[in-house]
């Protein structure tokens, strides 16, 4: 029955996909509309944020800057990406309110066209930190090659919990906010700041049942020693992936027909 | 042959007494179960059925309230029916509100193609159509500017041509619309009077009941969710005015 209402959404949106194209480029464009650098504080802005992080943890942490930064950054990617779909995901119905209320748009164009958008941003600043973690000695290797896949399944995993989150805000309003406290604390429980192998006692067993880790080290292992992750890191990565995919779509095909009451 | 079949149509809405329910108050439901729930359900649109075939052109007159609306978000798709059934046969324009996909930091040239596509045009025909739409708002020289700084009139007359740029099979009007100057209400008249025309079928809402005799050769009137009286425009319209006047 999934599979049936699968398909007729890809249907829909497949018919759509001229409007998804314009919701990402609305997305993507207006952001940074008469700033004088444009686009490029895209890239600029999640650099300058982890360079600054880099400088204090690695003194704080008393390990050396370049390896430190390397390996900081190559956790920022999947975290940023998913920090920042999760978080918009909350206003993908809300700010579409007037359209939603005044035309028929396969509801699911909203939060795909958020998650796609972030996504583009996503890729892009992963090739701007690439260069800048080769000059600091990153290893080039083909691992790297693993990258697309990595993002892939970050993206199924993320879209899944997103989709979630958009239908749950449009029914209680207060998750916005929930949601930015949620992720502050789930980004400590993550190790993207720090190795897991730093921590000890209860937080260990907690950091260690993140879901979110084998995306992380999914980065980590191509960026930061150049080799490939492990196949146990993979599998949990897919079958994350795939649990979230199926609930937030579960979730989805329950609600999509109540959501324009309730806007 | 387009045509569009109601078949026990009913849309429900859920009245909140307060205000939004937050998550405080829905966990302390579960604990209060037995509790009177805070809402009710209200029919907008209640039981009703119609059938409009090829070439017909109906109006649709009711009190404010009268569910008039609803019915006609739910031809759209905007609404699901939460009874009964909807079925259209036809391509749709759906011009309940003009210029509501507009982005205000867009230009109208972004917002030609934001909105075409929201409108269901695809790329080829908005390349195409593009110069006409511009031509016919008579905004060239602001194409480029950014639609929050439009006036009103001009924001209409971008809308108005960009909805109005295809030739729809079935045309569902919430209210004729036409606005800008002197000069422009009169062009957008020609062309609304062309586009009902040539559409196969035509379903307009207003209150305008001298509009609805000259657009108009069948009357739905609607009171409180229902259909009180369906037929010949004129003889719906003397009914539904004299029963204002009592």
């Amino acid at each position: 029955m999934m599979i049936k209402h699968f398909n007729q959404q890809l249907i829909e949106v497949s018919k759509f996909r001229f409007v998804l194209q314009q919701l990402v480029r609305q997305q993507l464009i207006l952001r940074y509309r008469r700033t004088a650098l444009g686009y490029v504080w895209t890239l600029i802005n999640p650099l300058l944020m982890m360079s600054v992080t880099a400088v204090v943890f690695s003194t704080l942490f008393k390990l050396e800057l370049k390896t430190y930064a390397v390996f900081l950054f190559a956790g920022m990617i999947p975290w940023n990406y998913f920090n920042s779909s999760i978080v918009q995901s909350g206003s993908a119905f809300i700010s579409n309110e007037s359209l939603i209320k005044k035309i028929y748009l396969p509801k699911s164009l909203f939060p795909l066209s958020i998650s796609l958008g972030i996504l583009i941003d996503s890729v892009l600043s992963f090739f701007a930190l690439l260069l800048i973690i080769l000059a600091l000695g990153g290893q080039f290797s083909w691992a790297l090659l693993f990258i697309p896949v990595a993002f892939l399944l970050l993206f199924f995993f993320t879209f899944g919990i997103a989709l979630v989150f958009s239908i749950v805000t449009v029914f209680f309003r207060d998750m916005q906010y929930i949601v930015t406290i949620a992720m502050q604390a789930l980004f400590f429980l993550t190790p993207v700041m720090y190795n897991k192998a730093m921590l000890g006692g209860k937080v260990a067993v907690l950091v260690a049942m993140n879901p979110i880790n084998p995306f992380i080290e999914m980065f980590r292992f191509p960026l930061v020693s150049g080799t490939l992750p492990s196949v146990w890191v993979v599998t949990q990565a897919i079958l994350f992936a795939a649990i979230s995919m199926v609930v937030g779509f579960f979730v989805f095909i329950c609600n999509e027909k109540k959501i324009v009451f309730r806007l | 042959m387009s045509s569009i079949t109601v078949n026990n149509l009913s849309i429900k809405f859920r009245i909140y007494h307060d205000r939004s329910p937050s998550i405080k108050d829905y966990i302390s439901s579960f604990f209060k179960a037995h509790q009177k729930s805070g809402y009710e359900d209200f029919f907008a649109v209640n039981n009703i059925s119609f059938e409009i075939k090829q070439g017909e052109r109906v109006g649709i007159v009711g009190h404010n309230g009268a569910g008039k609306s609803s019915l006609l978000k739910t031809l759209c798709q905007v609404y699901e029916p939460s009874l009964g059934s909807v079925v259209v046969d036809g391509r749709v324009a759906p011009l309940l509100e003009i210029g509501a996909g507009f982005h205000p930091e867009f230009t109208g040239r972004e917002n030609i193609y934001l909105n075409g596509a929201i409108l269901g045009y695809n790329k080829d025909q908005l390349q195409q159509l593009e110069s006409e739409i511009i031509a016919f708002s008579e905004l060239e020289d602001f194409i480029d500017t950014p639609v929050k700084y439009y006036s009103t009139g001009m924001y209409l007359r971008l809308a108005f041509s960009l909805a109005t740029a295809v030739q729809p099979e079935i045309l569902i009007l919430d209210e004729m619309f036409a606005g800008g100057d002197a000069a422009f209400i009169k062009k957008a008249t020609d062309r609304m009077s062309q586009i009902v025309d040539q559409a196969k079928i035509m379903i307009l809402v207003s209150h305008d009941t001298k509009k609805l005799r000259t657009f108009c050769n069948r009357v739905i009137w609607m009171d409180h969710g229902q259909i009180k009286e369906d037929g010949e425009a004129n003889a719906v319209i003397d009914h539904y005015l004299q029963s204002g006047k009592k």
